[in-house]
Order: structure tokens, then sequence, then C-alpha cells
């Protein structure tokens, strides 16, 4: 049954996506002819380049503001408005309509991440050798995390990824469980749900910083060592940061998602 | 297989202080037409919406096919919402291959068939579909099963009277025999033909549960004017003047 509510939500995805995907990129190439003509340019065609560079900066503004606008209206209009009239009645449990956003949500920004990320290679292209930039950054690697270092870089690289795709999860269910809260009131229940993400916010904040002073150690003590020549140690205090980071937001994600879930069970208000 | 299909045992829900139900007790059997009946106001959709799962019951509880709701149950039950429920981007295939999908007992060339004999074409977008076709889709989407209870709430309130025929000769032909149609609506007179058992439901609280043929019995007239008779404004009893 997962599996199948995740087919239908990316199909809304992708029905929503399928023009702003390819317009980004379409818009980075015609940016990078106009910027590369920009030398031999008349002022004509300097205005021509800067009116495609607006309108290329604007739609990738437009995109990640899209994408979050996406992602909480699927929520809040799939799972707490009309369209919850239908998913709830589905023979399926909360957790699984909660899921199926999530995972949708997470990979859509991580596609819309490596279109923007596409584009501006794409208009950068005439400007800088890619390369030379692509050798540069294989040297930059090579130095840091080459020879001996190559098999916890990696790790290392691992780690980060998994820490950016929880901490994604973790953004997007704090979102869902404010949500969940406004939907509690009778009245007034976007204003609620505000007032509940920043709730969540300042209660998260504060918690946050009674333990940040150990992260904060653990860093400093990682760059003291790493310039002082102590080669075994940094890579340690780095997967301990790294993996007490995860722990940190997996934490959190589990408490923002059995919250929801607690509350969409035994809580469902719709009206 | 439970004898009953559904029990409400002292089912109350409130909004805020305000009751819209009021400890409802309920039994309902396989194979009957109940009208669920009563003013605006008096409960009919929070009562549907309990058992769809929608809402939870601030006390008492239900049960369908001796089950709570979760799952089971609305794999068993077929709802008619009083609004619509589907994302306007999505053609009427698009909702027949999503309740193909999760509902096992949807039937998907009986949908195709109910399309054509309403004059609904299922491939055009939901979206350039007048408000009256989308009713249509939605009733399709809610006969095509073969569910033990199709709750429906209000299928005849927005539609002229010569619709209303047309939406509840579509509703008896199609609905499982085995299983139980509630139909809420204030309009008796036109349901009242059809109908095996009436409920009457007035501030939250169920004032008349019987068979039809009993009521026309014991009370010498039609459900329709026994419900004028029980929902009659108050300020004509008792006059001051």
């Amino acid at each position: 049954m997962f599996g199948k509510l995740l087919k239908y939500d990316f199909r809304s995805m992708l029905k929503q996506f399928a023009f702003i995907w390819p317009a980004a990129l379409a818009l980075a190439v015609i940016n990078r002819f106009t910027l590369s003509s920009l030398e031999s340019a008349s002022a004509t065609g300097e205005t021509v380049a800067a009116v495609a560079m607006m309108v290329f900066v604007s739609i990738m503004i437009a995109m990640f503001v899209i994408t979050l606008i996406f992602v909480i209206q699927r929520f809040y209009k799939g799972l707490l408005g009309d369209e919850g009239y239908l998913m709830h009645t589905l023979p399926v449990r909360p957790w699984a309509l909660i899921g199926s956003k999530l995972v949708c949500a997470v990979v859509l920004t991580v596609v819309s991440t490596l279109v923007a990320v596409a584009a501006i290679l794409i208009i950068v292209s005439p400007v800088i050798d890619l390369g030379e930039f692509f050798h540069v950054i294989r040297w930059l690697w090579d130095a840091v995390c080459g020879g001996k270092n190559a098999a916890n870089a990696f790790l290392a690289c691992v780690e980060l990824l998994l820490l950016i795709l929880l901490g994604m999860a973790e953004g997007y269910l704090m979102l869902y469980l404010a949500m969940a809260i406004g939907h509690l009131f009778n009245k007034g229940r976007a204003a609620m749900s505000v007032a509940a993400y920043i709730g969540i916010h300042v209660v998260v904040s504060v918690l946050l910083s009674f333990t940040s002073n150990v992260f904060g150690d653990m860093l400093y003590n990682f760059f003291d060592n790493l310039f002082w020549g102590k080669h075994d140690y940094p890579w340690q205090a780095v997967h301990m940061s790294l993996w007490i980071s995860i722990l940190v937001v997996a934490v959190g994600s589990a408490v923002y998602f059995l919250l929801t879930e607690y509350i969409l069970r035994n809580k469902l208000n719709l009206e | 297989m439970n004898e009953l299909l559904v029990t409400c045992t002292g089912l109350t829900k409130r909004y805020g202080l305000k009751p819209a139900l009021n400890g409802v007790n309920l039994e309902l059997g396989r194979g009957r037409i109940v009208g669920l009946l009563g003013p605006n106001g008096s409960g009919k959709t929070t009562l549907i919406k309990i058992l769809c799962g929608l809402l939870q019951p601030t006390d008492g509880a239900v049960a369908i096919d001796g089950q709570p709701v979760g799952p089971y149950t609305k794999s068993i039950v077929s709802y008619l919402p009083d609004r619509m429920y589907f994302a306007d981007w999505m053609k009427a295939t698009d909702l027949f291959d999503l309740f193909a999908d999760f509902y096992g007992d949807f039937d998907r060339a009986k949908a195709m068939s109910m399309c054509a004999s309403l004059g609904v074409t299922p491939s055009d977008r939901l979206k350039t579909m007048s408000k009256g076709t989308k009713e249509k889709v939605q009733l399709v989407l809610v006969m095509a099963r073969k569910a033990q209870a199709y709750l429906l709430d209000e299928p005849i309130a927005g539609v002229d009277p010569a619709a209303r025929d047309f939406i509840l000769n579509t509703i008896l032909t199609n609905y499982n025999e085995d299983g139980t149609v509630m139909i809420s609506t204030h309009l008796i007179s036109d349901i009242e033909k059809v109908l095996d058992e009436a409920i009457f439901l007035k501030d939250g609280q169920v004032v008349l549960h019987n068979t039809v043929d009993a009521i026309r019995e014991q009370e010498g007239k039609s459900v329709d004017a026994l419900f004028r008779e029980v929902f009659r404004a108050r300020n004509y009893e008792g006059g001051i003047f």
C-alpha cells in the first residue's frame, strides 16, 4: 500500500515540476550564450544578457520557493484539506500517508538541487573551464582526502550525505507537525500552524543550545588537531561529530513523525 | 462476518463545548437501505464522518463488521462526502486507477459503463468538468465498489428534482445487495419510497429508528409526515400568546 501511495504522490509531483525543471535548464542554456557573447556585445546585447540573467535568477529562486510551497500544500491540502477526505478513507494507516508525502518531498528537494547545480554549471561553462574546475576539485580531494585518508574521507562523505538528507526530512517533518497541531483548532488553523511552527522552533533551539557546547568543543578540537599534525585523532572526531549530528537529527525527525502520526490517528478533525 | 454491520454505543462528539452527537446508540443490519434523516445541524454528517474515520469521537465507540474504524473498515466502506475530494489535475480515469489500486472491490468496467450511462467522459480533466459532472464522477467512484456499507452524505441535496431521481436510480441499480446503504438527507419525500429503515436524528440524538413499514403501520402516516411533525419548529409549540 505504501508503494501505491508513493506512486500517486510522485505523479502529482511530476505534474507540477515537469515544466519547472526543464525551464530552469533551458534558461541556463540561454544565459550561457548571452553571457559568452557579452565581450563582443553591443548595448542591446548587454541588456539581453542582463534580462536573461534576471529571468534565470528569478526562476532559480522560484523553483525553491515552489518546492517549499508544494511540500507544504501536499500535506496541508492533501491530508488536512478536502483531498484528505479521499486520502483518509483509503484503507491505509496514517504513518503511510505521512511517510509517502515525506519521501516525495525529500526526493523533490534533491532533484531541484541537482537541477540548480546543473544549471549553474551550464551558465559558468563558457567562463570557467569545467575540465579545469573538476581537475582542481580532484586535486583538492587528493591532497586532503587521498592516500591513507581515502577510506575515512569516503565514509565522512557518506555520513555527511546522510546528515543532509535527514536534515531535509527533519525540516519537513517539523512543518508537518506544525500543520497537524494547527489543525487541532476549530478556528484559524493556518495561523495556529504558523504559531505552532514558531513554538516548535523555540523549544528546539532552547534544547539545542544546551547541547551545542559539546559540538562546539568537538569541532574546535578537530581543527586544533588537524593543524597540529595528529593524524589519527581528527578522523575519529569527524566521524563522531557527524554521527552525533545524525543522531540528533534522527531523534528530532522521529519525534516529529510520531507526534504527527499520533495526531492524524487519534485526533483527526476534518470538517 | 459479523451479523451487525454498524454498531454505535454512547457515541458523542463535541466541537468545543457544543455537542454535535450526544450519546448515539445505533445498530444497523445488512442488506438495507437506511435513511439518516434530520434537519441541518442535527449531526448527520458528523455521524457519517466518524464511521469513515474522518473524525474521532469525543466519547463512545463505533464498530463496523465488528471492528473498530481502521484500514479494514475503510476497505469495506464506500463513502460519498458532501464535497469534492479530488485534485484538479486528475482525470476521472486517474481516479479509477487509484480506486482500483486501493480497493479490491472496485469494478473498473462497471465504473466505465456507469460513466457512459451518466453521460460523463472519463478521459476529461476534472478541472474542465462542471460541478454536476464532478458529482457524478464521485457517485460513480462510490457506487462502482462492491462495498458492505455505502455511506452517502447528502447525495441529492444540490441537484434539481429530475436529477434526484436519476441519482437515486443510479444508487439503487448499482449497490451491492448484501451491503447496506445509508443515505443522509433532509429531503425525505424524494427518498421515502426507496427506504427500508429510517433514523431520525435530532440535536445529536436518535429520536426514532424503525422500519418504514412499521412507521406507516404504527403512526398511520408517511415518514415525511412524521418527520414534519417531529421536527416542527419549536416556536409553534406552547405559544405564550
